[in-house]
């Protein structure tokens, strides 16, 4: 018999400890949204019923934490794996490294590269004047709420970061929010984030975001313009006449027989970094999931 | 051996499996508004009365892997007493694919009744 919501969604925690942690949290906000809201209606409907009889009919058409956990398991295995039954493809070491154009995450990584220059700015301000502020406003008596309000900022873009991590990386990230528990005085809550290891690591990586998002972006410009001059030669020396390099007024051209090398240099240049963008994308992913999903 | 209750559970999992979101379509295109999870389920317990096809919880897997197919849309919004819900809305490709799968429903029932009748 189970005796609160709250054991109840500690056992489906349990059940679904082998499955993804995204998947886990969706599920786990599914069911105490499901039941708290089935659990009201019915204690309405029945007064009569005590709190523990009305919890178990609930669960009952619910589904035991083992049954909804398997439900969750089954689809997740029949919808999700599309990136990884991708990847799982045998093909040559060559295919791989040139089908890096027809493949959506590295596209996604090169996005999410250029994306995380914003962000990480975005984010490293934003913590270091939340911080910064909550922390000399606790002189006075509105700093807590001001704290918790910072926190819940944290809360709210760690979640935003993960839709863009999903949606561009591939990698699995929650699709609803944390649940807390209802009725809870606002010191207590505070409290609660502020114990919290994920309110940290949250924080954590809005800081690492910002030297990351900084590498990404410098990179990936770089890359582009050294690929993109590379093959641009022929045509500035041929077509436009201009010679490559230029200095106290003395035109260096390269010859002739270099152009196809130059061209092709350039193509495997920006080819290795789109593969180079894949794998940090990936990591990327993987980290964003160790830092911002709690298990 | 022939009403053996693990082998009629089995065969309705797998019945479910694929109706389960032909299901959720069809409910959420007859809505005017966008319903949350357990209106859904309210909904469906009326429809089957006393018979129970499925349990509530296995419902909400399969919402999110039809907005994962851009079949369904949904927003998050707070609640009076308790957490915020997720507000599901069919999409226009829903509608569509709605329409599709019908016509597959169609066919599939009356395939499924002229094999049990032996017409």
């Amino acid at each position: 018999m189970i005796k609160s919501i709250e054991e109840y969604l500690d056992q489906l925690k349990a059940e679904l400890k082998d499955s993804d942690a995204a998947t886990a949290q969706d599920a786990l906000a599914d069911a105490e949204e499901h039941l708290r809201a089935a659990l009201v209606n019915l204690r309405e409907k029945q007064p009569e019923l005590s709190q523990e009889a009305a919890l178990n009919s609930v669960i009952d058409q619910y589904g035991s934490p083992a049954e909804t956990a398997s439900a969750y398991a089954e689809v997740e295995r029949r919808t999700v794996p599309q990136l990884a039954r991708e990847s799982q493809k045998t093909e040559s070491a060559v295919a791989r490294f040139f089908g890096v154009y027809t493949d959506t995450r590295a596209w996604g990584a090169l996005l999410y590269m250029l994306i995380a220059f914003v962000t990480g700015v975005f984010y490293f301000s934003w913590a270091v004047t939340g911080l910064a502020t909550s922390i000399s406003f606790s002189l006075f008596i509105f700093g807590l709420p001001f704290a918790l309000l910072f926190f819940l900022s944290v809360r709210g873009l760690a979640l935003l970061e993960g839709r863009l991590v999903e949606g561009l990386l591939g990698v699995r990230m929650p699709r609803r929010p944390l649940f807390t528990q209802p009725n809870l005085k606002w010191l207590d809550r505070l409290k609660e984030l502020a114990m919290d290891r994920h309110t940290w690591f949250s924080i954590l990586y809005m800081f690492i975001q910002f030297v990351l998002g900084t590498f990404y972006f410098v990179s990936f410009v770089t890359v582009l313009s050294f690929s993109l001059s590379f093959i641009a030669i022929p045509i500035m020396q041929e077509g436009l006449g201009i010679g490559a390099i230029y200095n106290n007024g003395i035109r260096y051209s390269f010859p002739n027989w270099s152009y196809p090398l130059l061209v092709l240099g350039g193509f495997l240049l920006w080819t290795t970094f789109m593969n180079l963008a894949r794998g940090v994308g990936q990591l990327h992913g993987r980290m964003a999931k160790a830092l911002l999903v709690t298990d | 051996m022939v009403d053996s209750p693990i082998v009629t559970k089995k065969f309705q999992k797998e019945l479910n499996a694929g109706i389960a979101s032909l299901v959720l379509l069809s409910v959420l295109e007859k809505s005017t508004e966008p319903m949350y999870g357990y209106q859904i389920a309210k909904l469906l317990e009326d429809y089957s009365g006393d018979a129970s096809f499925m349990k509530q919880g296995a419902l909400y897997p399969v919402l999110h892997s039809l907005e994962n197919g851009g079949l369904l849309e949904s927003k998050v919004e707070p609640s009076v007493s308790g957490p915020p819900r997720r507000y599901y809305e069919i999409t226009a490709e829903g509608k569509e694919t709605l329409g599709v799968w019908q016509g597959v429903w169609k066919q599939m029932k009356s395939f499924v009744d002229k094999a049990i009748k032996g017409v």
